[in-house]
């Protein structure tokens, strides 16, 4: 009886999982992630080339206001780099006298700027298809980094008979085809500074390696924890059993 | 066959008792195995408490421009929440700062009580003479003591040589901070870590090289 | 000791002793947890209740913490998750925490009820137990719709407003109790609001129910797997130290599925829709709106009728209907171990909800909208067709003679003890 009930949860479990719709695009691509499984971790020197990428290409029409310079730390930056990283970046300065800002030179408590000062602004520079926000974008699509990587991989020529209307260009891994983003990407777009030739697939791998930490900066942090903390319940698991079967050894059951 | 039925119930209480002693021995060790593992949860969530990574952050040390703060002038700024007074000293006001008339009329003229770093503890209670850093906080109930440096027969009090008075119950200060006697205030105001990065640029919440010095060092705030 | 109406207690510690002469706490501890009379039967299924009630330990602490942190306004929502979870010291593992045990919760309730099901658990005299457990369910799948819509993410705005929305299918006050229920037009800063500091006291409420859940269990004593009721002490084991260790057996793996979660898949695929890490946008609807795995036998129901009041009466009513399941069975028999017909009944009718979660969890397009209509009907006739006619026209197997006779011969007794009377329920 319990066997047929646990069939029958398995069974449910399933089939929930299967796909929920056809979608004209693809299936994303395997791609693989030094951080992916239970005991991966991110690949720094794979994120601070995704930085450079971010810092050089994407951040020119997006913001990623959740993100500050100090948690550059978390992929090897020291105080002294990501001071000089801040300073190279221009901020929002304080009010004047007649309350305007002027930029700044950043300081590593500050947040990553926006490319537009008001989201009004950003409206009007885009016509109304305003460059999503970055800090959660790793999480926010099913697939995850695989999915930013395969759209930044996945720009072509649209088929015949397809017309894709001016502001918008042809992606085979969004869904409607029809993208507002121009592809950000060419080979040699970026000079690394490590020496790594700098082609497509490379910059979006290491540019979504980058993504991956900004949305999930705790990630290596919270594996090794996990470690720890599963095998002690374990072993408390263990213990407590033990004591179960004792307290219980003078009873029938 | 009595005999062996004895010795069975023997062996049997034998064995009960070792039972009982083992699981003890095994309550005692999940028990505080199960403790450790309640304080090792616990202490996340006291952690989390303390200040976050931006509060910190936010508490970063601060540049003040200097240039245009001319002599007698004073300006606040706000450096963790506390106000911080940088006073532009003119020779006159270091003149009294030295004088005998002044230093007799302090509970603690020279910096006995730790209220300051190491690179203040001098007459002037700063690094240069004519910039005074203060935290302007009255050491009696944290009020903030109002800035009156001219020298006058009556105002803001009779014979007043020139400082700070606290407005909620009237301690008075000279203008290096120090505490005078018979107020309420116990000591002098603090002054906070601070670092002149050139001629007219300060940097407050950071020592200069080499000294270790922070606000949780003074006696009180 | 009985002088000043002082509580007469055998309490050796002179502290304990004083205090409980006057406020028994130790003795109400000892007679309800300690000497207990629990049936010596009971399986793992047993463990559920117990695990509930630790998880509701645990989302309170985490909620208030995470309080601690939190800023209710739609401005200040999403920002201030973001800040729990990069600045505050711990922040992400206590909002994983709540996340994880959010949904465990639901796992532990719907295990524990599924196993009211099949023992008969609802039926005379536990009749009370099951109406307050009805209430707790109602309770918390408030508290949780409410708390999901506090990070303000698009799923958290899209849910609460289709949610909200169906209360305007009542006819004449509908319109009116939705806007009372928003406070304005639309969801908006004002729903937050009050969202929050309901989110905030329904878990107390849900305490309050919880404690009566369990008077109400004390008063009649605990089913076990067999249905059949307590004769005397041989069939019965003190709670304290048999199931107080057997729950911390249960406690511990449940804590290691718990910390498996957090620490390693707290995103896709179970759990956190990646809709919700994108801030809400009244002006986009996201393609797909979907509620979190354990509301979507709900949705499916919902969904399943082509009429709004239609949807939105059969959704309340697949709850309000088991407040009635006492007296919808007719059987004489509580277990369905004797129960040859209902016993894949219930098979079916788990199928029933897992088949009702994949169809809510899919568009209602194509084969879905059919299957997701017999599923609804089947449920409703589990309920109110099966119930009823199957208790009476089933043959159910002999009941063995008492618990400990059957732990001791381990099933149904031999023929004589099938002359015996059944067991009335």
């Amino acid at each position: 009886m319990r066997t047929l009930a646990l069939a029958a949860a398995a069974l449910g479990l399933a089939l929930s999982a299967l796909p929920a719709a056809a979608q004209e695009t693809p299936p994303l691509p395997r791609v693989f992630w030094s951080f992916e499984g239970p005991f991966g971790t991110i690949d720094q020197a794979a994120a601070q080339r995704g930085y450079q990428v971010y810092k050089q290409v994407c951040s020119a029409c997006h913001s990623m206001t959740q993100f500050h310079f100090r948690d550059l730390a978390g992929i090897g930056y020291t105080p002294e780099q990501i001071a000089a990283i801040a300073a190279s970046v221009q901020v929002p300065g304080p009010p004047n006298a007649q309350g305007q800002s002027s930029p700044v030179p950043g300081k590593p408590a500050d947040a990553f700027p926006s490319p537009f000062p008001t989201q009004a602004a950003a409206e009007a520079a885009f016509n109304g298809a305003v460059p999503p926000d970055q800090s959660l974008m790793a999480n926010a699509f099913e697939g995850g980094p695989t999915y930013i990587y395969a759209i930044l991989n996945g720009f072509r020529n649209p088929p015949p008979g397809i017309t894709v209307p001016p502001g918008r260009y042809y992606n085979i891994y969004f869904p409607g085809n029809l993208i507002a983003m121009p592809p950000p990407l060419h080979d040699g777009a970026v000079t690394y500074a490590d020496g790594t030739p700098a082609t497509v697939p490379q910059m979006a791998h290491d540019v979504a390696t980058f993504l991956y930490f900004v949305a999930n900066p705790h990630a290596d942090q919270r594996k090794r924890i996990g470690v720890h903390v599963v095998l002690f319940l374990v072993f408390v698991t263990g213990l407590t059993y033990a004591l179960k079967r004792k307290v219980w050894s003078d009873v029938e059951h | 066959m009595a005999s062996s039925s004895e010795a069975a119930t023997a062996n049997s209480e034998g064995h009960a008792a070792e039972g009982a002693e083992r699981r003890d021995f095994l309550k005692m060790v999940t028990l505080a195995t199960a403790a450790v593992g309640v304080c090792a949860v616990a202490w996340p969530f006291i952690d989390s408490m303390n200040p976050a990574k931006d509060t910190i952050a936010a508490g970063s040390p601060i540049d003040v421009d200097l240039s245009q703060v001319a002599p007698g002038q004073q300006i606040v700024v706000l450096w963790r929440e506390k106000p911080i007074l940088l006073v532009n000293r003119p020779a006159e006001a270091l003149k009294t700062l030295q004088s005998s008339a002044m230093i007799n009329r302090l509970r603690d003229p020279d910096s006995r009580v730790l209220q300051q770093p190491p690179y203040a503890d001098n007459w002037h209670r700063s690094v240069k003479p004519e910039w005074a850093v203060l935290v302007g906080i009255c050491t009696h109930l944290g009020c903030l003591p109002q800035y009156f440096p001219n020298p006058s027969a009556n105002t803001p009090v009779a014979d007043w040589p020139g400082g700070y008075l606290c407005p909620c119950h009237g301690s008075k200060y000279d203008l290096a901070g120090r505490v005078w006697q018979g107020v309420p205030a116990p000591f002098n105001l603090p002054v906070p870590p601070y670092n002149f990065l050139d001629a007219r640029t300060v940097r407050i919440g950071e020592n200069p090289p080499n000294v270790t010095y922070s606000l949780n060092d003074i006696v009180q705030i | 000791m009985a002088e000043l109406g002082l509580q007469e207690n055998e309490f050796k510690n002179p502290v304990v002793h004083w205090i409980d002469a006057r406020l028994p706490v130790f003795t109400a501890m000892h007679k309800e947890y300690r000497q207990f009379p629990t049936p010596k039967n009971f399986n793992y299924f047993w463990n559920f209740g117990a695990l509930a009630t630790v998880n509701l330990a645990i989302m309170i602490i985490t909620g208030i913490f995470l309080a601690m942190n939190y800023n209710p306004s739609t401005a200040g929502a999403f920002d201030s998750v973001e800040r729990i979870m990069r600045d505050v010291n711990w922040g992400w593992m206590i909002r994983y925490l709540h996340v994880v045990g959010a949904s465990l919760f639901f796992v532990t309730v719907y295990v524990h009820i599924f196993r009211g099901l099949y023992y008969g658990s609802y039926k005379k005299p536990r009749e009370m137990i099951w109406m307050l457990g009805v209430v707790l369910l109602l309770l918390l799948m408030a508290t949780a719709f409410m708390g999901y819509v506090l990070p303000w993410g698009q799923m958290s705005f899209w849910g609460a407003t289709v949610i909200t929305n169906l209360f305007g299918a009542i006819p004449v006050v509908g319109h009116g109790i939705v806007t009372w229920l928003w406070g304005g037009f639309a969801v908006a800063n004002p729903t937050l609001n009050r969202f929050f500091s309901l989110h905030y006291l329904l878990p107390f409420i849900i305490v309050g129910f919880l404690v009566l859940h369990i008077m109400a269990l004390h008063t009649v004593g605990s089913n076990n797997p067999l249905g059949i009721d307590v004769k005397g002490p041989q069939d019965t084991l003190p709670f304290h130290p048999y199931y107080t260790v057997k729950d911390s057996v249960g406690v511990c793996v449940y804590l290691i599925v718990f910390a498996i979660l957090v620490f390693f898949i707290p995103h896709q695929p179970l759990l956190m829709d990646p809709n919700n890490s994108i801030q809400a946008n009244p002006l986009q609807t996201p393609s797909d709106i979907v509620p979190e795995w354990y509301f979507l036998p709900f949705y499916a129901i919902l969904r399943s009728v082509p009429n709004k009041l239609g949807g939105v009466v059969l959704l309340f009513g697949s709850i309000f209907v088991l407040f009635f399941l006492p007296w919808l069975d007719t059987s004489p028999v509580r277990s369905c171990r004797f129960r040859p017909i209902m016993r894949w009944l219930w098979v079916l009718f788990v199928i029933d909800v897992f088949v009702l979660g994949y169809v809510g969890a899919n568009r209602p397009v194509g084969i879905f909208i059919l299957l997701g209509r017999i599923a609804t009907v089947w449920y409703y006739i589990h309920m109110l067709i099966f119930l009823p006619l199957v208790g009476k026209l089933e043959r159910p197997l002999p009941l063995p003679e008492s618990i400990s006779k059957s732990v001791l011969g381990g099933g149904a007794l031999p023929s004589a003890a099938a002359a015996r009377p059944m067991e009335k329920a």
